[in-house]
């Protein structure tokens, strides 16, 4: 047992704080504030700054660009980035994460080497195709096909809640090609370049928070891909996307992580500056023990994130229950603090010149995005039931 | 940084969760109902060296470091054994018998541990008194040297022990106007003139473990009984709060495990509408929340043994956080398993009844949730 960062997780950490703090951080509003149009030059600005200092090649081979730094270290730095502008963690998680990883774990070399420099650069960026109208949670209803025509796979469909689909330049799309041998051999996922005929992108949603990453849905119409875009082997798909999907809970986790640590750094700030009845803020203990517990929730869902990170690094048999443990508590942990944090702005956490009025939209994602809070505590249950009531 | 145990620790976790499945658990249930420490569950404690863990092994002790010893504590509390019996041995091994192998001298150590080690006495601490409980500092217990004895006068309360102490650790001051510097540690033998203990309280719950006041009444301690320095023992107490802060919420955790089996046992054999309770969402996401509650109490608890067994300073805010958790979410949990259980849950058949009553201890004993915020929120205001 071993809770002490190391060296280079204590550099990690010290760079990524001030890296953030001053290139992002000060941009987090307008990118919050921006029109569509902005929004789109403004996050891949955000994505090549992230680039520049390795973020996105931590996971990644050094062949490719990478740094092939452990996961621990990567929630690290992640909670850096969220804590900063969730919106871009978001983006670029997407790219680098949800559409990275299945490559650098499914990918054939070519299609490493073709896309994988590009995206750790943020020359490219990459989104993920899984979530349809008819199925969230529910992956395995996904309605897309894809039916192999020659030696060209036809898909059709649609994909909804895509991150980056507005300013991606490649998407994994998840399809059934053999609806009839299910979701464990029967989904195959494709990797689609942007401007492949049938390839349509819709406007980017008008969302409540992670307003500074763009959102849309994804369209299929008689899209026609070569072989050589399947994802590894055909009928692998489904279970390439919860694999992926045990490191995005963990990327959720951290996000709520990063918001809940910039609501805290804000209230305790403010509860420093803003007197009422001749007293500071924070000599209230209706106050001060707010903080107290944002401190309490913070620093526990840390260790959760860190536990899942390492159960995920090392393989153990229980590391997806762990990451839905970690998930669970660090989001609705920060819905409640993001809520603490307006109460104790008053009046002026209400307002949009207040940091926390756009960090209580954010944390609002942390609860549904990857797996809502009801589908964590259906699989915690199902993991605790069948290890001690079978 | 790493979340396992080592294989050691594992195979000793299994050997103590069996050893008290199988020798402890069946003498929890009179205890609790009856309020009546058991002497015999005490000695099979002793005898399995439970009772010693972290002292060095010429002393009787296993040399144990402190995430193993929270491992043990963890696996008693698993096991179902009531947290009144565990918080006697908290109180005895962690608080009194280690603030006293801490600060003690060789003559000292020799002539107490071993029988304390091995549990033929019995150990407690005296800090808390009616007028001082979270505010320690501001105790009246006096000392006054006179010749070659201290004389003791005043009172301590909530000493868990105390009714059945042979040793115990009393803390009192040699000068008021001192503050925290004049507070000063004794070891004070139950057989001494003057000492004196009341009537064991009637608690809510952990009610197995006794726990009264103490009297010194011109009680007379050999001066070679003083505990390390004149004005130090401000200072030993704060070891025991690291103590507090893991080895004592460690059954705790223990509980949570327990609670978390046995809600989900219940919720699979009762059946309700024709189908077993777990198949409904609402009980299993209270199965889920517990569990989410078992996994961060445990890694909060284990922060401070790690930090303890890397000899850290004290940190704050991990102490108070542990304690505020395990207290405030351990007792929410509780509540959730009993919920299962419905009205099962609420009689004395079924032991998840008294981990309730047992579980708001953790929010209360060696200092309440809300003495935790007022710690962290200071911690944030000068940071």
């Amino acid at each position: 047992m071993n809770y002490d960062y190391n060296e280079e997780q204590w550099m990690i950490a010290g760079n990524f704080k001030n890296f953030c703090q001053k290139e992002l951080e000060p941009r987090a509003h307008q990118l919050d504030t921006a029109s569509k149009e902005e929004v789109d030059v403004l996050i891949k600005e955000n994505i090549k700054k992230l680039a520049s200092i390795g973020y996105l090649g931590m996971l990644h081979e050094e062949k490719y660009g990478g740094s092939n730094n452990d996961l621990v270290s990567h929630v690290i730095a992640s909670e850096q980035v969220a804590k900063a502008c969730a919106s871009s963690f978001l983006s670029a998680g997407a790219s680098c994460g949800l559409f990275g990883m299945p490559l650098k774990l499914f990918g054939s070399e070519e299609q490493k080497q073709k896309y994988l420099p590009g995206i750790i650069k943020g020359d490219i960026i990459g989104a993920f195709g899984l979530t349809e109208p008819e199925a969230g949670s529910d992956a395995v209803s996904i309605k897309t096909t894809a039916v192999k025509k020659g030696d060209k796979w036809v898909l059709n469909g649609s994909k909804t809640f895509i991150t980056n689909a507005t300013i991606c330049d490649v998407a994994l799309i998840f399809a059934y090609n053999d609806k009839a041998a299910g979701p464990g051999g029967g989904v195959t996922c494709f990797i689609v370049d942007k401007g492949t005929k049938g390839f349509n992108v819709g406007k980017a949603f008008d969302k409540m928070g992670f307003r500074g990453s763009p959102t849309a849905e994804i369209f299929l119409e008689d899209c026609e891909v070569p072989e050589s875009a399947v994802l590894g082997e055909v009928g692998k798909g489904f279970i390439q996307a919860m694999k992926t999907l045990e490191y995005g809970r963990i990327g959720m986790a951290t996000v709520s992580l990063g918001i809940a640590s910039a609501c805290l750094d804000y209230a305790n700030a403010y509860s420093k500056e803003r007197k009422v009845f001749g007293k500071f803020l924070n000599r209230f203990q209706e106050i001060s023990f707010k903080l107290a517990d944002m401190v309490i929730l913070i620093d526990t869902a840390r260790l959760l994130i860190f536990q899942a990170a390492w159960a995920k690094e090392t393989e153990q048999a229980d590391a997806q229950i762990l990451a839905s443990c970690a998930k669970l508590f660090a989001s609705e942990s920060a819905v409640k603090i993001s809520n603490m944090a307006v109460q104790i702005f008053g009046g002026y956490g209400y307002i949009k010149e207040f940091p926390v009025e756009r960090l209580y939209r954010d944390a609002k994602l942390g609860d549904i995005g990857e797996g809502t809070s009801e589908i964590q505590r259906v699989l915690i249950a199902r993991d605790v039931l069948s290890k001690f009531a079978s | 940084m790493e979340f396992g145990f080592t294989e050691e620790q594992l195979m000793f976790r299994e050997t103590v969760y069996k050893f008290a499945k199988n020798e402890i658990v069946d003498l929890c249930e009179q205890a609790d109902l009856k309020s009546e420490f058991s002497f015999e569950l005490w000695k099979k404690l002793g005898a399995m060296g439970l009772l010693g863990l972290p002292f060095p092994e010429e002393l009787g002790g296993s040399g144990a470091d402190v995430v193993t010893c929270c491992v043990a504590a963890e696996a008693l509390g698993h096991a179902g054994v009531d947290q009144g019996h565990l918080l006697a041995l908290g109180a005895h091994t962690y608080l009194g018998t280690d603030t006293l192998y801490k600060n003690g001298t060789d003559a000292q150590r020799k002539k107490y541990i071993p029988k304390l080690a091995s549990g033929e006495w019995i150990c407690c601490m005296g800090l808390t008194e009616p007028g001082s409980g979270s505010d320690a500092a501001s105790m009246a217990t006096t000392a006054v040297k006179k010749g070659n004895k201290w004389i003791l006068n005043g009172s301590k309360t909530f000493i868990t022990n105390a009714p059945i102490c042979n040793v115990c650790i009393v803390f009192a001051t040699v000068d008021k106007n001192l503050g925290n510097a004049g507070i000063t540690a004794f070891i004070v033998e139950n057989t001494f003139p003057g000492f004196s203990t009341g009537e064991p309280f009637h608690k809510m719950g952990v009610r197995a473990s006794t726990t009264s006041e103490v009297f010194f009444d011109n009680c007379e301690v050999p001066e070679e009984n003083l505990l390390g320095e004149v004005g130090k023992g401000f200072s030993y107490t704060h070891e025991t709060l690291s103590w507090d802060r893991s080895a004592l919420l460690a059954p705790f955790v223990g509980g949570l495990k327990y609670m978390m089996e046995e809600a989900a046992k219940y919720a699979t054999e009762r059946v309700q509408f024709g189908k077993p309770i777990k198949s409904f969402q609402a009980i299993q996401h209270k199965l889920a929340d517990i569990k989410v509650t078992m996994e961060a109490a445990k890694l909060l608890v284990y922060q401070v043994a790690h930090d303890k067994d890397t000899n850290k300073p004290l940190n704050h805010r991990h102490l108070s956080t542990a304690k505020a958790f395990v207290g405030d979410m351990g007792l929410q949990a509780a509540s959730e398993a009993i919920q299962v259980f419905g009205g099962y849950g609420y009689i004395h058949d079924y032991p998840i009844e008294r981990m309730l009553r047992d579980a708001k201890l953790a929010q209360i004993g060696g200092g309440t949730s809300e003495i935790q915020r007022f710690i962290i929120s200071r911690l944030l205001s000068f940071g």
